[in-house]
Formats: C-alpha cells, sequence, structure tokens
C-alpha cells in the first residue's frame, strides 16, 4: 500500500491528448528502407568510416547482438563481426524528417520536433477535426509512413496526458509499438520500469533519488513535492517531476539558442600550426554561417583546447560591437587561439559564439567600412547559395575542406537545412 | 566495412516504371545501360530529392537482387549518373573489371 501524503498533487484525469511519435533506430532504418539488401542485416552508422568512428546509430538487428549508440566500431564489430558500416547521408534522413512532419502536421497545427527522429502532436483543441481516437490516428500515422517513405519503416507511437509520459509510453514496445498511458494504467505500467528508464534520469539523479529512499519509479510517483524539491533536486525541478510523473504538463517550452559553434577532433596526431589554423579558420567560416542561418550576431567567442595529455585550456572574451561575418569570427578567435599555451598537441578544438543577439545585417550603417562588410557577406553568401557551400572561402580553409564535414547532429534539427544544403 | 564501388558515370535509363504515390505519379527507372552493361532493378529503395547549388538532384536507391545502385538525376541537365555500387560479389567483380 503506498504511503500517502495529504494536499498532495492529483493525477491528471484528463483522457491522453498528446502523442509522441518516435522513428526507431532512424538513421539505420532510413539506410535499411534505402538499400534492401542490407535490410535484417545488423547496421552501423557511422560520421567517418574508419577504424575508431563511433556508431551513431544502429539498427534493431546490430542493437540485439550488443551494439549501442557511441560505442567505437572496433568494439561494435567484436560484438557483431557481420556489423556493416555506413556513413551518414544527412538529406537522406531530411527527407524523411520532412515527410514526417508532413504527416503529423496534417493532424494537429501544434506539433513539435524534439529531434531529427521524433516528434510530439498536440491534439488539445482538435477535437472538432479529429473526431477519431488517438489510437486509431496513431495506427493510421504507422500506416502512412510506410505508404509514403517505405515498406520499411515503423515507429513508436506513445499516446498521454503529457510529453513525458507520451514519450514514457513511445519506449515500452519498440520498435513498432502503440501504447497509451494515462490515469487508469499509470501505476501499473510505472511498475514495470525502472528509475533510469525514464527520460531525464541517469546515473547522477539516480543516485539522488537512492539517498532518498526512492527506488522505483512507484516510489518516485508517490514522493510528495516538498521532498523531491528540498531534499532530491534541491531546487524546482522537484516540483516540476512531481507534475510530469503525475500527467500535468511541464514540458511545454522552447529553449532559447544561447551559443552557436563547431567543434572537431583533429584528424593528425601532431597537428603542426598551419594545420591547426586551417581547422580554426573553418571552423569559424561555419560556425558564421550558422549565426547568419538564425540571424544572429555574436559579441563573444569562446575558445577551447584539449591536448593529447588529457589537459584543456579555454579562454573566452566579449567585444563591444556584435559580429556575424566569417572574417570576424575568424579575427576574434585568432586573438584567442594566439593565447594558447603551447604544452602539448592539441587534440580536439571548439569554437564557439555566445551572447547573442538579433543580426542587424539589414540595417545601413553610417559608417562605410561596416555597409562594405555587411555587403561582401551576403554577396558571398548569395553566391555560395547559388552553386554551392565554401564556392567562396577563406584560402586557408581550403586544406580542412575535405576533411571536416558537416555531419549529422544529435538532438536538435536547428541546423538541418543549412546542413543539407553544404552536405 | 563495407564493399562500396564508385562509378559516378552517365547511364541510359531505357526503362521506367510508374507509381502512384497518392500524391501524384512518379517515375522511376527500371532498366540502366553503361558501357555494355545492362541492370534491371527489381525494388526501389527510396527516392530523395536534393540539392547541388540550385540544381534540383534526385538520387535513387535501386536494387537488382544483387547489388544496391545509387543513381542521380538531375533535374537541370536531365542526365542520369550512376554514382556507387554497393555490397555485393558483383560490385568486387565489376571493380576489378574496371581495373583491368
Amino acid at each position: 500500500m503506498p504511503k500517502t501524503y495529504p494536499l498532495q498533487l492529483q493525477v491528471n484525469t484528463e483522457p491522453p491528448r498528446v502523442m509522441h511519435i518516435d522513428l526507431n533506430s532512424c538513421f539505420a532504418t532510413v539506410e535499411q528502407q534505402a538499400r534492401p539488401l542490407l535490410r535484417g542485416r545488423p547496421l552501423g552508422v557511422t560520421n567517418r568510416k574508419t577504424k575508431n568512428a563511433c556508431v551513431v546509430a544502429a539498427s534493431i538487428e546490430a542493437k540485439a547482438l550488443g551494439v549501442k549508440v557511441g560505442m567505437p566500431f572496433s568494439e561494435a564489430k567484436m560484438l557483431a563481426p557481420d556489423l556493416i558500416l555506413v556513413e551518414t547521408d544527412p538529406p537522406k534522413y531530411h527527407y524523411v524528417y520532412q515527410k514526417l512532419v508532413r504527416i503529423m502536421k496534417s493532424y494537429s497545427p501544434d506539433v513539435t520536433m524534439k529531434s531529427i527522429d521524433e516528434g510530439i502532436i498536440n491534439f488539445v483543441g482538435t477535437g472538432n477535426v479529429n473526431k477519431r481516437g488517438l489510437e486509431q490516428i496513431g495506427f493510421e500515422i504507422k500506416d502512412r509512413l510506410r505508404d509514403e517513405v517505405g515498406s520499411w519503416m515503423r515507429c513508436n507511437v506513445g499516446i498521454a496526458p503529457n510529453r513525458f509520459l507520451a514519450k514514457t509510453a513511445a519506449g515500452l514496445h519498440k520498435p513498432d509499438g502503440l501504447d497509451i498511458i494515462d490515469h487508469t494504467n499509470l501505476r501499473s505500467t510505472l511498475s514495470g520500469l525502472k528509475l533510469t528508464d525514464l527520460t531525464g534520469i541517469a546515473s547522477r539523479n539516480e543516485a539522488r533519488l537512492n539517498a532518498a529512499g526512492i527506488y522505483s519509479p512507484l516510489q518516485f510517483l508517490d514522493a510528495p513535492s516538498d521532498l523531491l524539491r528540498k531534499r532530491v533536486f534541491k531546487s524546482v525541478c522537484g516540483e516540476d517531476w512531481c507534475s510530469r510523473l503525475r500527467g500535468w504538463e511541464v514540458d511545454d517550452f522552447e529553449s532559447a539558442v544561447r551559443t552557436v559553434g563547431r567543434q572537431y577532433v583533429l584528424d593528425e596526431w601532431q597537428p603542426t600550426e598551419e594545420v591547426l589554423r586551417a581547422r580554426l579558420s573553418y571552423l569559424c567560416e561555419t560556425t558564421a554561417m550558422k549565426l547568419r542561418y538564425k540571424g544572429l550576431a555574436a559579441r563573444g567567442v569562446i575558445l577551447y583546447l584539449m591536448y593529447a595529455n588529457g589537459d584543456h585550456w579555454y579562454e573566452r572574451k566579449i567585444f563591444g560591437q556584435p559580429f556575424f561575418s566569417n572574417s570576424d569570427v575568424l579575427a576574434k578567435a585568432s586573438l584567442l587561439f594566439n593565447r594558447r599555451p603551447r604544452e602539448d598537441w592539441v587534440r580536439m578544438m571548439s569554437i564557439s559564439c555566445y551572447n547573442l543577439v538579433p543580426s542587424n545585417m539589414g540595417q545601413v550603417s553610417l559608417l562605410e567600412e561596416i555597409n562594405r562588410e555587411t555587403w561582401l557577406t551576403e554577396a558571398i553568401d548569395e553566391i555560395n547559395n547559388q552553386y554551392g557551400e565554401f564556392t567562396i572561402t577563406f584560402a586557408t580553409s581550403l586544406p580542412a575542406k575535405s576533411l571536416v564535414k558537416q555531419k549529422i547532429p544529435f538532438g536538435s534539427t536547428r541546423y538541418f537545412e543549412l546542413l543539407c544544403n553544404s552536405s | 566495412m563495407e564493399n562500396v564501388t564508385n562509378i559516378n558515370k552517365d547511364v541510359s535509363v531505357v526503362a521506367y516504371y510508374f507509381r502512384n504515390t497518392g500524391e501524384r505519379l512518379r517515375c522511376f527507372p527500371k532498366r540502366i545501360e553503361w558501357e555494355g552493361r545492362r541492370v534491371d532493378f527489381t525494388e526501389t529503395g527510396l527516392r530523395h530529392p536534393t540539392k547541388k547549388g540550385q540544381r534540383m538532384v534526385h538520387v535513387f536507391d535501386m536494387t537488382d537482387g544483387n547489388a544496391d545502385y545509387r543513381i542521380e538525376f538531375d533535374a537541370e541537365r536531365l542526365t542520369w549518373t550512376l554514382i556507387s555500387i554497393a555490397d555485393t560479389s558483383y560490385a568486387q567483380n565489376l571493380s576489378l573489371a574496371t581495373a583491368s
């Protein structure tokens, strides 16, 4: 019998109106769809086809053999000797992403894509249009995905009163499930899960919960808001978890872009000054492109370097005027780069712009020099849009252009269009 | 690692098939010929559009049951290009034949 607390937030008894759609092993499934001979075989998708590359997506067959996302290829090959490795192909995934968005938007205008392969349809307020039950719509979406993209495509559908429970429901029966969580089966569903099965609870949060005597999702559900806020999470997050688990919506917000950047693990073990500057120049160019793509300008730059001995160094600087052009980002990053300690070989470099403000590229300045810079940047962007990215580029970036490829990002779809244009 | 042979040569599509995809009637290559070779496709994996600069290119991933073929149709130049053949002994033999 669960311990009850007075004045505890009640479970949301509204009918479920949120649907979470998740394409399983998205990149691997799309590759198997595109290449029929790969179907039913263990497949790994990687950003670079090298021995030490890591698997960014594994097919269901590979996962069954123990291959996990993020695992180095050499390790994955030991678990699955027949593993086939293919390189990512962003335009292919973009096409499937667009198809999925189109299907989802045909049911409700309130669609949020959480990443390349998962999205949420909020059916609240669409009762007059969608007369059918959400379960029926869920099966229809599965069928449409198979008809409009390909017969190998499968997706999980989760239906619940809020986003968190809908995502939990979508993960219950992979790879082709449809599950509903509401107030009637909330306890029985949570009783079959571990704490780390819940999205947002990894080993650290699990340890925090364990320290407060919470060992299962059911105990987590029964825990009072005060306990979670004051003892477990020590912040408002505790109250959020209390609402989230009871089916109330707390995740319906969009976070703003705070930094824009790129990072790169060096392709040479002992990179010379010239190689480092070539890679830096390329990273600055792509960072500036991202900035302009989002209509932003930055005032700050952070440069982060990791050395072969495991040490790292970073420096940040705020500048007086916002900047957005390739040459400005490179000049400012170079300023920091010249101050770096030269103690060991650089293994990884990262450049980020922060303190972002809306770009005023459209506004003519009183200073002719600024106007010339803006017009030149606009002209270069126009030519690159017409003839392909990096048609006009820094001469110093040229050696890096063929090596540092724009790769598929985890999570956000903010730069997906830009990525597809440049791939 | 997978066995991929890059071809990157213009090919002739000598037979097409059509499929109603719900929105419109779409056309897919059925048979291609290049340098005296002929391939009959048995299945379409995926067709997806992509851009090269402002040029629209349609990429077709096809199979003949023995190998997977990547073919591109340039919508501006109206040309078909066989980009690569992947994953079979056929591709291996072809690369040997091309090398000799």
